[in-house]
């Protein structure tokens, strides 16, 4: 009778649960069930666009600290955050300016892993797509997506490695040398651009259609002498011009007493982005969708609280020498805030910032030392950062690179109206004569200030290596990043960029 | 009559072999047989040497033995736990003779619960030490582990600071894994679980504790049991007897060491040294510490009762441990119901066990996470960095926040409206029924339930001065959690004696399943503040983010058969055998079963003819084990599945609107399977010199294979830099060793010394595998574990050994630390194998010892816990942060940091490394028992003074020592911590007749 019961008991425990060990999933979806779902195919391209917008850790290409926005420009001339006396701020920022970095350096690997996850992203994106047969203007917005990143990677890192199918094996992704990422990238654009959606704004703003896609490739060209050794501004010329065929204009330079700053132009870097002149954006929304501190990591703190109403970092400013470059005249001058009548509002306890900068590490600057921007001043929602939309590319740009080309190629004369038209919305004059490549060099500065392109030009321009404010003269291995200790760490197939 | 005495006293001494037998009827003696406390012992065994004839003291500890011979007769007196005690009398027709026993230090004939079931101790084949209720440390207890602290050689218990609530670490015999998995399993009273089981018991009602160690003993329970086991037995009731109890132990806390930091002059002309402005000058005298801080309070109090006959007995406490911390608005409180009984039935053979326990736990917790976006820690280490110039309050006593400095905050505003508090109801009931099918066989059911609701809340007001307090206009954050564990066991077992052979087999099916579920609600905006986050519709529902609401689900299932054998021969030779099959839902999907084998063997050589005739030895056992065990519950849920969830950032905007960004959350290993130790161990378990002086020596060694860890892994081609993977094997050889000696013994006066210590080698063996559907190779050596960029695992080397910088000096430029250059090619390099690093002492120590004697005189006991580690090195983090001038401007320093004069560095140098040794005082109590024999309801009185951590020997610079050595991230290194007490505690014991 009980060994009856006890049999029961026993096959009953047997019986339901005897060898049953999947695990059961809850609150996530197998990855191939998820793919197989209508939609998820699209929804695998929108999780690479994800990457942009920039977060805490040091992802996204611009809007949050440490990361490729911080790599590429405190290791140019306009911006750093210098150690305070007050002992805010690691030294990493000050030696990234002097380009003293280290491998170790946070800034490195923060870039490096968010261009490869970006990439994997990108990778998988397209399998999912061909996968699901989608719209091949979906197919070619993933591949020139993965041609950016691979871009932005050959820009710093010279010779990365190369791959475009996931699970490969380390031992099959080699560390490909920078002009074949480059053709790669080139042939890749050239292949996929004209499938892509020429449709502005809308269900484009921030995504790659046909007319920010060529402004990509205009920048691969523009800087091919850098990465190949041969110059291709004839082909950067013609991406260009494909550009202006998107029917882009400057945005007004125009006065507007309801701006902040006083000007139309700070438009360009308000909330929704006018698509006159934006090519691509990075959509924000501060704490929803990435973020925008760059004045917020600028203003010292009772600045943020007065101007804005919320806290400020102290951070970032511009060197002396950079705003000093400046004509007062120049409604870009705007954008940087110091001195006793400083651009922008003044409300009661504004702070008075000094332009010099004693130091920019032991002991460090005065807290209220050095030029702030103010550029991206911050629209709401503003925590920790503003909710600024980023430009990545905007038409000034393209202008500036069709000076550029002309000049490069000998027809100064007809790049002139190209730099002429940039400078005359800023108010300023034309040119009294044809532009020089240093003409060009300093309109990008006042023109791109603080937009990510300050390196890449610098190093084109053949400015980089020299001594600038506290930054001395360096090796000419400086114009690459080293790999990233921790990335060398992972994989020892890979090989240290020299000096490093 | 003495038929039925033996029912009733039987079954508590059933191993013991008697008899009854009727003797020509002479005379008689009788008395009571005491306890070295004085009580009255029931249940005590006393016969007569060479004789037959023997019984059980009663209730009240009498016993009596009637028709003796008269004349010279030699009485003997056993009881579990307790010394045999042997005189010779003389009797005559009416004799009253009173026996005190003295407790034990060789428990040869002591129950030990070894795992779905018994064996004498003197059986014992495998490693497994026991600490009986009266060894355990006395005082101001909140966790059981502080009472074994010290107590057993090879277990190494870590209390980082005594934060109120916090719990300590305990590693059995080192690190055999890597992944976290090395928490030991707790079983109490047959429930099993982890270490968080304990904080539902009650100091006061712990039985023993035992730990097992071995592979022998530990593959019982395979699954969870590769990191060792501690088996808790609570108080039962003993028949016939009634217990009504009450125990209080009170104490205050007060910091036993503080950093030395700068006051307000001191600092003020060390930063103008170093360029800092007025500006950073509030002009204030402001002692953060002294004013986070205060004296802390513990207080126990226990009630119990209980009471049994023949076939029924029951026990309940209700319990209740309250601590107040020594960070201001810090406590906790745990109160804690149980209830046990037992039934018989079917003609005793049914037995029917049931346990219910209930703990309640309120805890109001010093934040922790709060102060800048470099430097978020916890509020002691936020005094510490606080500035003595900064004031406390504004003049217009709002509190004072240092605007000139980036997301500035004041330590005080924060402990004082931060709220933080955590409710947990931990439940857990469990039903045992063992049926005696046949004679030998028993069939037996257990099923356990535990579940676990932890509720927190968390409102952090602008008035905080946090930084992101006030840019959110204050926030809160709602924090569920459930777990709920089951445990289902069928179990066949079999004992027989056939002559001089004795078999004990036992078959058992084991079902467990875990399941943890939780969510998380924030909210931010708060026009008003006063609800806290009680009713979080309070907030402004327009600054609602994806991120505020969080909710998950996982589980874990374990499926085990197994079967295990003792076999013993004329009672010297002695065989324990187990195999299990188990299975765990959290590996991949081909790899969810293992097979884990074990044997062991003992001789007890003293039980051998040519023995008789030596007098050295009292009792010697020679043992020796071989077994696998395996490791998962360090893994958690779900890590080799290729899983879709809500990313990170949660939103993106495409396609003109926001949606959700879907992402593979991790990399996937479709090949996790199994971590898998095999140990080995020789031991000797030995008394001598008339039982005064008993020891045990281990020897083994263990080596973990197929390690779980998570590694990192390049990206590329990964999209994550890390995976979780099988890699490698890890060694651990160590030496154990446990003497006691009786110094002294006589009817008034003890003293006993004992000791333990233990030597641990550990040595990485090989980092290899394979990961993913790719077959990548892992990238094998110098992975960096512990402190990041300063210890690693090296093949050949120990786990967690400094490969580190050379500190060289200080640039007289930049005021920058420099470190030596070794290969001299001008660069320093970084990297995990960089040659510029130098192997420099290993973060876990090598050694442990405690020294535990104790002395009583009369009613009057003392006993002393001393307890040291060594052979490791700390990296002092904190030093570093409280060193570096470039902080000074915002912050305090060391005072040690005015002769250094070190700007910044941006390196991990050794430098920082400091000596981990230590030996501490842990322990000293006095006690006192009060002559309450004249009373009529009082049956003991029992007084003790307990102080706690009274002096502390080491080296090393910073608070204490005792920093996370559990194994996971940051192990041995000090990044501040939680003071640690000093406490001094008066405790009470009072039993009722």
């Amino acid at each position: 009778m009980k060994i009856k019961y006890i049999y029961i008991a026993l096959s009953v425990a047997f019986l339901s649960s005897c060898t049953k060990l999947d695990e059961n999933i809850y609150d996530k979806v197998p990855a191939d069930e998820f793919f197989a779902l209508p939609g998820a195919a699209a929804s695998s391209l929108a999780s690479v666009y994800a990457q942009m917008p920039g977060n805490w850790d040091g992802v996204g290409y611009a809007g949050a600290d440490r990361g490729w926005y911080d790599l590429n420009e405190m290791s140019a001339d306009y911006q750093v955050v210098p150690h305070r006396t007050t002992g805010d701020w690691e030294l990493d920022f000050a030696r990234l300016y002097k380009r003293e970095w280290l491998p170790s350096d946070g800034f490195m690997n923060n870039t490096w892993n968010w261009l490869y996850k970006s990439i994997y992203r990108a990778n998988r994106s397209i399998a999912q797509l061909e996968t699901a047969k989608a719209d091949p203007s979906a197919i070619a917005e993933a591949k020139v997506l993965r041609a950016f990143f691979y871009y932005l990677l050959i820009d710093d890192f010279g010779d990365v490695p190369f791959f475009t199918v996931n699970d490969t094996p380390v031992e099959q992704v080699p560390q490909a040398k920078r002009k074949e990422v480059y053709d790669f990238v080139v042939s890749e654009l050239l292949a996929n651009i004209d499938q892509l959606s020429s449709t502005k704004g809308g269900n484009y703003y921030g995504r790659f259609n046909k007319w920010a896609a060529y402004s990509l490739l205009a920048k691969v060209y523009l800087n091919a002498q850098v990465y190949t050794g041969t110059p291709m501004w004839n082909e950067c010329l013609a991406a260009c011009n494909k550009v202006s065929e998107g029917g882009f204009s400057l945005h007004s330079g125009a006065a507007d007493a309801s701006n902040k700053l006083g000007y139309k132009y700070y438009e360009l870097f308000g909330d929704v982005l006018p698509d006159d002149e934006t090519i691509l954006a990075i959509y924000v929304t501060a704490d929803i969708v990435g973020r925008n501190i760059f004045t917020v990591r600028s203003l010292g703190g009772t600045d943020g609280t007065n101007l804005f109403g919320a806290g400020a970092w102290n951070g970032s400013i511009v060197p002396q020498a950079f705003v000093e470059k400046f004509s007062n005249t120049d409604i870009r001058k705007r954008q940087f805030r110091y001195g006793a009548n400083p651009y922008g509002p003044q409300p009661a306890g504004f702070i008075n910032y000094s332009l010099e900068v004693l130091s920019l590490d032991n002991p460090g600057a005065l807290p209220n030392a050095g030029a702030r921007n103010q550029k991206f001043f911050p629209v709401a929602p503003i925590s920790n950062g503003g909710s600024n939309d980023f430009p990545i590319y905007r038409y000034a740009d393209i202008l500036l690179m069709k000076a550029e080309c002309n000049v490069r190629l000998g027809s100064a004369a007809v790049g002139k109206p190209f730099i002429d038209q940039v400078r005359e919305r800023a108010g300023l004059n034309a040119l009294t004569a044809a532009p020089t490549l240093d003409n060009i060099y300093d309109e990008r500065g006042f023109e791109l200030t603080w937009e990510g392109h300050r390196r890449q030009d610098m190093i084109r321009f053949g400015k980089f290596l020299l001594a600038h404010d506290f930054a001395p003269a360096v090796g000419p291995f400086r114009l690459l990043f080293p790999i990233p200790t921790a990335a060398l760490n992972a994989n020892k197939l890979l090989i240290q960029n020299p000096g490093y | 009559m003495k038929k039925l005495y033996f029912l009733k006293y039987g079954f508590l001494v059933c191993f013991i072999y008697s008899s009854i037998a009727v003797f020509a009827q002479t005379g008689s003696i009788s008395g009571v047989v005491r306890d070295e406390m004085n009580q009255p012992l029931p249940g005590a065994s006393v016969s007569l040497k060479g004789q037959t004839k023997s019984t059980s003291t009663g209730n009240d500890g009498r016993y009596k033995l009637t028709e003796i011979a008269t004349g010279s007769q030699t009485i003997v007196v056993t009881f579990i736990g307790y010394q045999p005690q042997t005189r010779t009398i003389s009797i005559s027709a009416v004799t009253e003779v009173n026996f005190q026993l003295q407790a034990s230090s060789s428990f040869l004939n002591e129950v030990v619960v070894v795992g779905y079931g018994t064996q004498r101790r003197r059986d014992v084949t495998g490693s497994v030490t026991t600490i009986a209720s009266k060894d355990l440390n006395p005082g101001p207890i909140t966790n059981p582990l502080q009472q074994i602290a010290g107590k057993a050689a090879g277990v190494n218990i870590t209390q980082t600071g005594s934060e109120p609530g916090s719990a300590p670490s305990v590693r059995i015999r080192g690190i055999t894994s890597l992944i976290g998995g090395n928490d030991p399993l707790i079983v109490v009273d047959g429930n099993q679980g982890g270490l968080d089981l304990l904080s539902q018991l009650p100091p006061s009602e712990i039985a023993n504790i035992e730990v097992l160690k071995d592979a022998s003993a530990t593959a019982i329970y395979g699954s969870r049991g590769a990191t060792g086991v501690i088996i808790v037995t609570t108080k039962k009731s003993k028949a016939g007897s009634t217990i009504v109890e009450y125990n209080a132990v009170s104490s205050i806390d007060v910091i036993s060491k503080q950093l030395e930091l700068l006051d307000a002059n001191e600092w003020w002309t060390e930063a103008q040294k170093w360029g800092v402005t007025g500006a950073n000058n509030h002009g204030a005298n402001t002692d953060w510490f002294g004013l986070l801080t205060r004296n802390g309070s513990t207080q126990n109090h226990n009630v119990a009762m209980g009471g049994g006959t023949d076939n029924f007995n029951y026990r309940a406490s209700v319990s209740a441990i309250l601590q107040d911390g020594i960070v201001i608005n810090s406590k906790n409180q745990n109160y804690i119901g149980r209830l046990q009984a037992t039934q018989k039935a079917l003609n005793n053979k049914l037995t029917v066990n049931m346990n219910l326990n209930t703990s309640f736990r309120n805890n109001t917790g010093s934040p922790t996470g709060i102060g800048r976006a470099i430097f978020r820690s916890n509020l002691i280490s936020n005094a510490y960095v606080t500035r003595p110039t900064d004031p406390v309050y504004n003049t217009d006593g709002t509190y004072f926040i240092p605007s000139e400095l980036f997301e500035p905050n004041n330590p005080y505003a924060i402990a004082q409206t931060v709220q933080n508090d955590g409710k947990i109801n931990d439940t857990q009931g469990s039903l045992r029924a063992d049926l005696e099918v046949a004679s030998g066989l028993t069939a037996g059911v257990f099923g356990s339930w535990r579940k676990l609701d932890e509720n927190t809340g968390y409102f952090l007001p602008a008035e905080s001065t946090d930084a992101t307090a006030i840019n959110d206009k204050g926030s809160a954050e709602i924090n569920s959690k459930q777990t709920n564990e089951q445990l289902l066991d069928l179990s066949l077992n079999y004992k027989k004696t056939f002559g001089d052979h004795s078999l004990d087999v036992i078959g058992v099916y084991e079902w467990q399943n875990q399941l943890y579920q939780g969510s998380r609600t924030r909210a931010r905006g708060f026009g008003i503040e006063l609800s806290s986050y009680n009713d979080l519709r309070w907030a402004d529902i327009t600054k609602v983010r994806a991120e505020d609401l969080f909710s998950y689900k996982n589980d874990r299932t374990l499926i085990s058969y197994l079967g295990r054998v003792n076999y013993s021969y004329l009672d010297r030779y002695l065989l324990t055998a187990s195999i299990r099959r188990d299975g765990s839902s959290v590996f991949g999907a081909n790899h969810k079963w293992g097979n884990f084998p074990s044997a062991s063997l003992a001789w007890r050589v003293d039980q051998e003819p040519f023995m008789k005739n030596q007098k050295v030895f009292n009792s010697l056992k020679l043992r020796g084990s071989y077994g696998v065990t395996g490791n998962q519950q360090g893994l958690v849920p779900q890590k080799s599945l290729n899983l879709v969830g809500i990313g990170s950032p949660s939103t993106v905007y495409f396609g003109g609107e926001l949606i959700n960004n879907y992402a593979t959350i991790q990399n996937e290993n479709p090949e996790l399977r199994w971590e898998t130790k095999y140990q080995t161990n020789i031991g000797l378990d030995f008394s001598v010199l008339n039982s005064r002086l008993s020891g045990t020596f281990d020897a083994f060694t263990a080596t973990t294979k197929n390690l779980l860890f998570d590694y990192a892994v390049p990206s590329p081609p990964f999209e994550y830099t890390s995976i979780v993977a099988n890699v490698g094997s890890v060694l651990n050889k160590g030496l154990e060793a446990s003497l006691s000696y009786d110094v002294i013994k006589t009817d008034n006066t003890t003293l006993t010394l004992v000791a333990n210590g233990s030597l641990l080698k550990n040595e990485v063996l090989s980092l290899s595998g394979t990961i993913g559907k790719a077959g990548t190779a892992l990238t094998t050596d110098y992975v960096a574990w512990g402190n990041l960029n300063s210890s690693y695992l090296i093949v050949g080397k120990p786990i967690g050994a400094y490969y580190i910088l050379q500190h060289e000096g200080i640039d007289p430029a930049t005021g920058q630390e420099l470190v030596v250059d070794q290969d001299g090619n001008g660069i320093i390099d970084q990297g995990n194998e960089s040659p510029d690093r130098v192997l420099s002492g290993q973060a876990l120590p090598k050694y442990n010892y405690a020294f535990t004697p104790s002395f009583s005189y009369k009613s009057f006991d003392v006993s002393m816990v001393w307890r040291g580690a060594g052979g490791n090195k700390i990296y002092n983090s904190i030093r570093k942060s409280l060193t570096l001038m470039e902080n000074i401007g915002k912050s305090n320093m060391l005072k040690s940091a005015i002769p250094e004069a070190m700007f910044t560095s941006p390196y991990g140098s050794d430098f920082w490394l400091e000596n981990g040794s230590y030996l501490r005082f842990e322990n000293l109590t006095l006690g006192y028992r009060f002559n309450v024999s004249k009373l009529t309801y009082i049956k003991g009185v029992r007084l003790t003074l307990t102080a706690n951590n009274l002096a502390l020997f080491t080296k090393y610079s910073g608070i204490d020592p005792e920093v996370a050595a559990n194994g996971g991230n940051n192990a041995s290194t000090d990044n501040g911590i939680y003071p640690r007490v000093r406490s001094f505690a008066l405790g009470l014991n009072i039993s009722l007749k």
